[in-house]
């Protein structure tokens, strides 16, 4: 006797846990990555990865403000916007065009999870853009001169415009099936990118991704006054807008479709509104306060006998500037080589990032001011302004000396410098070392004429131990007022000039 | 002759006319921006190129034909429809180029006849483009790449091209007269190069 034992047979179609969602996450990793290894996309990663290695490669900047240095990451990625808006929008119509459409029909995904998958894709193009500013402002964060914070408000702006982009892109298929649509989109947006990066004055430049300030004034964090994190709001919030419209287009109207719609949009209208609130009471006091009295907010420290007054995020630049008072009183003569110096931080915030105020000498004794940018020229220029202190007594006085004074001045201001001539060059304001010129400092310029400029140049050319000694034999002759470029020539025994000697 | 007059109208029927219309009608509504204020008028210069841009890449479409395998076979030559359609598309092209010189207000419009070559040199190379597609692949449809090309090229020449060589000059530049001749060049380039292109090939590549 036998017996038959049946098994209930398998099902030939299972109910997978994740069902379309599992399948919407396969497509979104196939179109990912068709959607970054495209011919645009990759040209302009390119373009972008090449043009900030190249900048990061400058000398100028080895001391970064990262206040400013996360400002920096913000222009670039709208070329991989665009790129990847032309990329989105032809692979959202590809099926279209190769009329592939009927095809999907019999397939698990409705047109609105393949939509889902597109945007998925354009979240990974922004994914790896948030890298690349990460890698930038990371490279800047590290260098051993940087100081200050930066914000990720503004360090979002970069792939927040990338996702903005793409999800216009994706929303313009769902719109206009037409072929020509996005790259006429990309006309609009070359246009805009190129000419409106937010340079007008009012609260409307912050409806556009990029915001860019009119100046290169560097404040302090607290005092920057820009609304990074709304911005960043605003802008996720319209770029999530765009991206569950297009899937509404698309026919995904479920109810957390548009509730996220309705959410996405509230959360546009938040950031878009708090954003144009403009400079709170707080603000402006705060920032009036650091112009006009910075002593209240700064740290002060003592470094052999001289005072550095900085706001605190400067507080490790203070050894920057230690090194070069050194120097200069170093080369200095008479009561001048241990006279002690205040040195001052100072800014002119009032008028916000886009205003770049002069700032006025200082009038109390052996005081000086020194600036919130290091690096490059601003190096000579704190160093002619010591030397004019120690020279003058103060500031003011420095500012107004219209003699040959100036000529004991620029040699401890430049003096100490590997290459003389070149900081000579950096500190002048038409980069001349012949002739007369007016020379930067961190407050009103000072003047130096031809004649001046003539002898200065022969002190330059001697070795650097003998110059040294002839100037601090003669301290006192060089330093007293009303000293000629002939008589200083004569003092320092080099030939006399003949150039003009008339100050302006 | 008489084959060609005949062949006139079905070329325009199949000439991508939705497409190039609707670059034209961005082209204007960009040069229409030029009478939206004082600093949409300085900048009147920079929205016509936008607008040539615009159009050109319409134009890029213009030699997109679904049923260029089919018509392969036609005792016409390559060249001779390919010119029926650019002779088709330029009294059009030519309309739309008045119309938006029109548009912008005439005080602070560019010098006529130089834009004019600005705009004839884009046009021409975007055909070229198309051309060039035509002839190098077997694609029925070649606009969309030549399309992201030409834009490609665009934005790579304004944020690349040396100064030495400038093209894309404001009109008060004293480079502009240069940068003309040098747009001169760029067309006469583009129309040899585009003329070259439209030859057929005497055989078909093969492939397996």
């Amino acid at each position: 006797m036998t017996t038959v034992v049946e098994k209930p047979l398998a099902p030939g179609i299972r109910n997978e846990p994740g069902g379309p969602s599992k399948a919407v996450l396969a497509l979104a990793l196939f179109e990912s990555r068709r959607l970054l290894t495209r011919i645009p996309v990759l040209l302009a990663f390119a373009v972008y990865l090449g043009w900030t290695v190249w900048r990061a490669g400058r000398a100028w900047g080895d001391y970064p403000a990262l206040q400013d240095a996360d400002r920096a990451t913000q222009n670039a990625p709208m070329l991989v916007g665009l790129a990847v808006l032309l990329s989105v929008n032809q692979a959202a119509l590809r099926s279209r065009r190769h009329d592939t459409e009927r095809h999907f029909a019999v397939l698990l995904l409705p047109h609105w999870c393949r939509t889902v998958a597109h945007a998925l894709s354009v979240v990974a193009a922004a994914l790896v853009t948030a890298v690349c500013v990460a890698g930038q402002f990371g490279w800047e964060a590290l260098r051993p001169g940087a100081i200050g914070q930066g914000s990720v408000g503004e360090l979002l702006v970069g792939p927040l415009t990338v996702l903005l982009s793409g999800l216009a892109g994706l929303l313009m298929a769902g719109l206009v099936r037409s072929v020509i649509a996005a790259p006429l989109l990309v006309v609009f947006g070359l246009f805009l990118f190129a000419f409106f990066s937010g340079t007008s004055d009012d609260a409307s430049r912050w409806l556009l991704p990029a915001v860019v300030e009119a100046t290169s004034n560097t404040l302090p964090s607290d005092l920057m006054g820009r609304p990074a994190g709304w911005h960043a709001l605003y802008l996720a919030g319209l770029a999530l807008t765009l991206g569950l419209v297009a899937v509404l287009v698309a026919g995904g109207r479920k109810p957390a479709v548009l509730a996220g719609t309705a959410g996405a949009l509230a959360m546009t209208l938040v950031g878009g509104v708090a954003q144009s609130g403009g400079d709170s009471p707080q603000l402006v006091k705060a920032r009036e306060r650091a112009t006009v009295h910075p002593e209240q907010v700064q740290s002060c420290v003592r470094r052999d006998g001289s005072t550095y007054c900085a706001f605190p995020e400067w507080g490790p630049r203070v050894g920057d500037w230690a090194a070069v008072v050194d120097r200069v009183r170093s080369l200095a003569g008479g009561g001048a080589h241990e006279q002690d110096v205040v040195v001052r931080q100072r800014v002119e915030a009032r008028y916000g990032l886009s205003g770049d105020g002069a700032l006025t000498p200082l009038e109390r004794p052996h005081e000086v001011t020194v600036g919130t940018q290091w690096g490059g020229n601003r190096v000579p220029e704190f160093s002619a302004a010591v030397a004019g202190v120690l020279i003058a007594g103060d500031e003011k006085a420095a500012t107004s000396i219209c003699d040959a004074r100036i000529i004991p001045l620029m040699w401890l201001a430049v003096g100490w410098a590997s290459e003389p001539l070149d900081a000579l060059r950096r500190v002048r304001l038409d980069d001349s070392i012949t002739g007369s010129a007016l020379v930067l400092q961190p407050t009103d310029g000072l003047s130096m004429t031809a004649a001046q400029t003539e002898v200065l140049r022969a002190l330059l050319d001697l070795p650097r131990g003998e110059a040294g000694a002839r100037v601090k034999d003669r301290w006192r002759e060089l330093t007293a007022p009303k000293v000629t470029a002939a008589r200083a020539a004569a003092l320092l025994d080099l030939p006399a000039p003949d150039g003009e000697d008339k100050c302006l | 002759m008489p084959l060609t007059r005949q062949l006139v109208l079905p070329v325009h029927r199949t000439l991508p006319w939705g497409v190039v219309g609707m670059a034209g009608v961005a082209g204007l509504l960009l040069t229409a921006l030029t009478r939206t204020g004082e600093s949409a008028e300085r900048l009147s210069a920079y929205l016509l190129r936008a607008a040539i841009l615009a159009f050109a890449v319409g134009l890029a479409f213009l030699l997109d034909d679904p049923a260029r395998h089919t018509t392969a076979a036609v005792p016409t030559p390559r060249p001779v429809r390919i010119a029926l359609r650019v002779a088709l598309a330029a009294p059009a092209a030519a309309a739309w180029w008045t119309a938006a010189l029109l548009l912008v207000p005439p005080g602070v419009r560019p010098p006529v006849g130089d834009i004019t070559l600005e705009a004839g040199a884009a046009c021409v190379l975007a055909v070229t483009g198309a051309a060039a597609g035509v002839r190098f692949t077997e694609v029925a449809r070649p606009g969309l790449p030549v399309a992201g090309g030409l834009l490609t090229t665009a934005v790579l020449v304004m944020l690349f091209w040396p100064g030495r060589w400038a093209l894309f000059v404001p009109v008060e530049d004293e480079r502009w007269a240069a940068a003309h001749d040098r747009w001169g060049v760029v067309l006469a380039g583009a129309v040899i190069l585009g003329a070259v292109c439209a030859v057929e090939p005497l055989r078909r590549r093969v492939r397996f």
